[in-house]
């Protein structure tokens, strides 16, 4: 346990590093610049301002696609600890996973079919 | 095999992918210059167009658009670098990395995935028509590129039988992942441009829309975001030698020598590939990803699995 | 003090250029764009990524204001030059990366430098006129109570008016979601946010009114595309009426047909190599609007050297060889097959001439026509025989009707990108790639 813990220290001095970094480029950046403010600006979408806020509730078309992949991403999961013990579980494990993941491909085929991939 | 670096090791590590970072993107400059002037153009004196560039945002105004939400564009900006850097832990310089945990494999696509919401962030944050496009064409990308690129990265794994990147490293001493599992080597490199939205992948930060999500981030804020998309694709395109490449095996050079040979090969191999493609836009590459790759990759996968049944 | 000067000379010594091309300045723009690649300083594809703007041609003052507008997107320390002719391009350059103390020689006022350093204040870009949308202001009251007849200016605006009916049934049908939405609605700094609409699909969903152009990189100078958006995706279009030309010369792209017309003397190897830049320009527009640069790139090199006059060996093998590659590329094809269909009788309908007609399909057919029409080109490119009088076609389509080419190929844009996504749209203006320089102007010749 102790060994465990033990690998992830470095992690942390790792990130205060880089955000350290971060605020240093930034301060450099402040010092280059002469303390001068952001600049106050319009949104570009070649020179003319749009009509309304851009923040809007976005459309987007690809999102059955979200749902094939939210079910896919929960089996990942399972597949990481899969890894270590296929040898030990034998031809079971192995049989298991991959019928599991033909059942979610078959999903994807009907998701195909239906023309949830493309979107343009 | 590995085991944790020393603390100085730590601290060096942002610098030495900062200064790979660099000399990456002067190789990417001399190669548009030469498409841009020719050979007669004096392409290789591009070199250092990359810190010249940074140079100029480091020392340009920062800009804020109207009613916007520069923190959180902010926070999505700063989490390209603390991403890549952070995957990069585990990431073997020979045969020591600066931590090597049980789940090293998890952990850098843990971070890997922390390229969701930065590029979101950053692209809705300017509340900006253009910007906003950009972050979303990120996510449509990520339903694209993180399925195969995990079973990808799985196969290296279940040919190791472990999530130790050390062990990974260990288990390829007489043959490379390479040789047995191309597919999922092919795949793997195709998601590493897609996680770095750079490359053929590079249509979130598109120059269509204005650069996409970058389209309104300007000074230290567009450095960090362009310098950490450098980083990612150094970390991420370099953790393919641990994996795949046998990472620091390889005769008569040191273990050192030849993670760097490999990673510089696999980082030329990208860098000058990336000029074959246009950029691929996901509402077409998207079905090629669910209905070619995911079932490759898994073929892959079911191949490695047969092989370690009868190991 | 002296280590910063050093650091902040250093960056600005390359700095990143916003072009705000303007009609009738094409010659001017392939100066700047070949003047830019000689320095080896990038072209900015918008405000935010540049620190110096160059106006390319004479702005005329509908044209002050978006300019204006850039100048003021674009982060301090910037520089500023304006070129008015193709001759004036180095010294305009020069001015880009002088230290600002340094005084401009005026040489007749065509190009002059406007430095901003640190100290020194942009004016801020945050209040706009809406001339035309006061009645926005009134927001806040209706939607307190159901955002009645609010949308429907926007539809007014863009001429869709008719729906106010509807509009207003489902806005009072879906009180809950109505709540959510103008939870964050009304009026900020400004600018209301967004309206809802009916998709395609019939969903009501919000909806961006956005003015495309005129200042984005690999655009038709000149051009305004009013868009609704719905994510990404372009529901209606629409093409601003664009201001009176100021009278000049020629379009750039024309002039050898026109000249000849005319009765001038002009070498049919002038003509050729004129039509054969039009296309690779063209091409390299859409390539890099498609995200290649390196073909894109590659395309102007030659389209520079086709104009510059080099003797056609030179290179026509590197034509062949970029020609070569983009057919090859089947990831091209599969990109941008499909997108702008415009069939040979719809084209017609459009009148339609030229590349566009014969292409007969998509924008990756018109590509292709363009690409085989430059290469067709250069074999004539070194043709001395004087150009005959009656032949008028242009790059673009056939010179010498009551309309120019371009006119058409404006008039059949909007039905094409209704319902495209934001990146095929790019690349459907880009296919057409329409000249604003010969719309309005005169070319009948």
């Amino acid at each position: 346990m102790m060994l465990a813990m033990a690998a992830w220290e470095p992690v942390p001095v790792l990130l205060g590093v880089v955000i350290g970094g971060l605020a240093a480029l930034h301060g450099l950046g402040a010092w280059l610049r002469a303390g001068q403010r952001p600049l106050e600006s319009g949104p570009f979408s070649g020179g003319l301002p749009p009509e309304e806020h851009a923040f809007s509730r976005f459309h987007v078309r690809w999102y059955p696609v979200t749902m094939i992949f939210l079910a896919f991403d929960m089996e990942m999961l399972f597949m990481y600890p899969w890894v270590r013990v296929v040898r030990e579980r034998g031809t079971s494990a192995v049989v298991e996973m991959f019928l599991f993941l033909g059942i979610l491909l078959a999903a994807v085929a009907y998701a195909r079919r239906e023309g949830a991939l493309r979107w343009a | 095999m590995a085991d944790t670096a020393p603390l100085w090791a730590v601290v060096l590590l942002p610098f030495a992918l900062v200064a790979a970072a660099a000399v990456v993107a002067g190789l990417d400059a001399v190669l548009t210059a030469a498409a841009e002037r020719g050979r007669g153009g004096r392409p290789l004196r591009a070199a250092p167009a990359p810190l010249r560039t940074g140079l100029r945002l480091l020392g340009g105004q920062p800009r804020r658009t109207t009613a916007g939400d520069p923190w959180l564009g902010r926070i999505g900006i700063a989490l390209v670098p603390v991403a890549a850097v952070l995957a990069g832990a585990v990431l073997p310089w020979g045969f020591r990395a600066v931590t090597d945990p049980v789940v090293g494999v998890v952990w850098f696509n843990a971070m890997e995935a922390l390229a969701w919401a930065a590029v979101w962030l950053a692209g809705w944050g300017p509340n900006s028509a253009l910007s906003l496009i950009g972050g979303y064409r990120f996510l449509a990308q990520g339903l694209a590129y993180e399925l195969p690129h995990m079973f990808a990265i799985t196969t290296a794994a279940l040919g190791a039988e472990s999530l130790r990147v050390g062990e990974v490293v260990a288990a390829q001493r007489g043959l490379w992942f390479a040789v047995w599992m191309p597919a999922a080597f092919a795949v793997f490199l195709l998601s590493a441009l897609a996680m770095a939205f750079w490359g053929p992948f590079d249509h979130p930060l598109g120059r269509d829309a204005a650069g996409g999500a970058a389209a309104e981030h300007a000074g230290v804020d567009r450095l960090v975001l362009l310098a950490g998309r450098w980083l990612l694709l150094v970390v991420t395109a370099g953790f393919s030698v641990p994996l795949f490449l046998g990472g620091g095996h390889g005769p008569w050079l040191p273990a050192w020598a030849w993670t760097l040979l490999k990673t510089a090969a696999v980082l030329g191999l990208l860098v000058a590939g990336r000029r074959l493609l246009p950029t691929l836009r996901m509402e077409r590459y998207l079905e090629f990803a669910w209905t070619v790759l995911v079932p490759l990759t898994l073929l892959q996968a079911l191949v490695v699995a047969v092989v370690v049944l009868n190991r | 003090m002296g280590l910063r000067d050093v650091l902040l000379r250093i960056g600005a010594g390359h700095p990143a250029v916003l072009l705000a091309c303007l009609p009738g300045a094409t010659e001017t723009r392939l100066a700047v764009e070949a003047g830019l690649r000689r320095r080896g300083w990038p072209v900015a594809a918008s405000p935010a990524a540049a620190s110096a703007l160059v106006v390319v041609g004479a702005a005329g003052a509908a044209d002050e204001e978006w300019v204006e507008g850039l100048w003021r997107q674009i982060p301090s320390p910037k520089a500023r030059s304006a070129v008015a002719g193709a001759y004036d391009v180095e010294a305009a350059l020069d001015t880009l990366v002088r230290p600002a103390a340094a005084p401009v020689p005026g040489d007749g006022g065509e190009h002059s430098a406007d430095h901003d350093g640190p100290g020194g204040h942009a004016d801020q870009g945050g209040h706009r006129d809406h001339d035309g949308h006061d009645d926005h202001d009134g927001h806040g009251g209706d939607d307190g109570h159901g955002g009645h007849g609010g949308h429907d200016d926007h539809d007014d605006h863009d001429g869709h008016g008719g729906h106010d009916g509807r509009d207003g049934h489902d806005d009072h049908g879906g009180h809950g979601d109505h709540g959510e939405h103008h939870g964050h609605g009304g009026v900020v700094a400004g600018l209301p946010m967004a309206g809802r609409a009916d998709d395609r699909d019939g969903l009501r969903l919000d909806r961006l009114h956005l003015p495309l152009g005129p200042g984005l990189a690999d655009w038709p100078a000149g051009l305004v595309l009013d868009v609704a958006l719905q994510g990404d995706v372009v529901q209606h279009a629409g093409v601003r009426p664009l201001p009176p030309p100021a009278p000049g010369g020629l379009p750039y792209w024309d002039e050898p047909w026109l000249r000849a017309a005319r009765g001038a003397h002009v070498p049919r190897g002038t003509a050729a190599r004129r039509r054969c830049a039009a296309h690779l320009d063209s091409a390299a527009r859409l390539l890099a609007v498609s995200g290649w640069p390196d073909p894109a790139a590659r395309a102007r090199r030659l389209r520079d050297a086709v104009l510059g006059g080099a003797p056609a060996r030179e290179w026509s093998a590197e034509l062949g060889r970029l020609v070569r590659r983009v057919r090859r590329s089947r990831v091209l094809r599969g990109l941008t097959a499909g997108l702008g269909a415009l069939p040979a009788a719809g084209a017609r309908r459009f009148g339609v001439t030229g590349p566009a007609l014969a292409a007969d399909g998509d924008a990756y057919d018109r590509l292709l026509v363009w690409l085989d029409d430059a290469v067709r080109c250069a074999a004539e490119a070194d043709d001395d025989r004087p150009l005959r009088p009656y032949d008028r076609d242009g790059p673009r389509g056939r010179l010498g009707g009551p309309r120019a080419p371009s006119d058409a190929l404006l008039d059949a844009l909007p039905e094409l990108l209704r319902g495209a996504e934001f990146a095929s749209a790019r690349v459907i203006v880009a296919s057409l790639d329409p000249d604003l320089d010969e719309v309005g102007a005169v070319v009948r010749g």
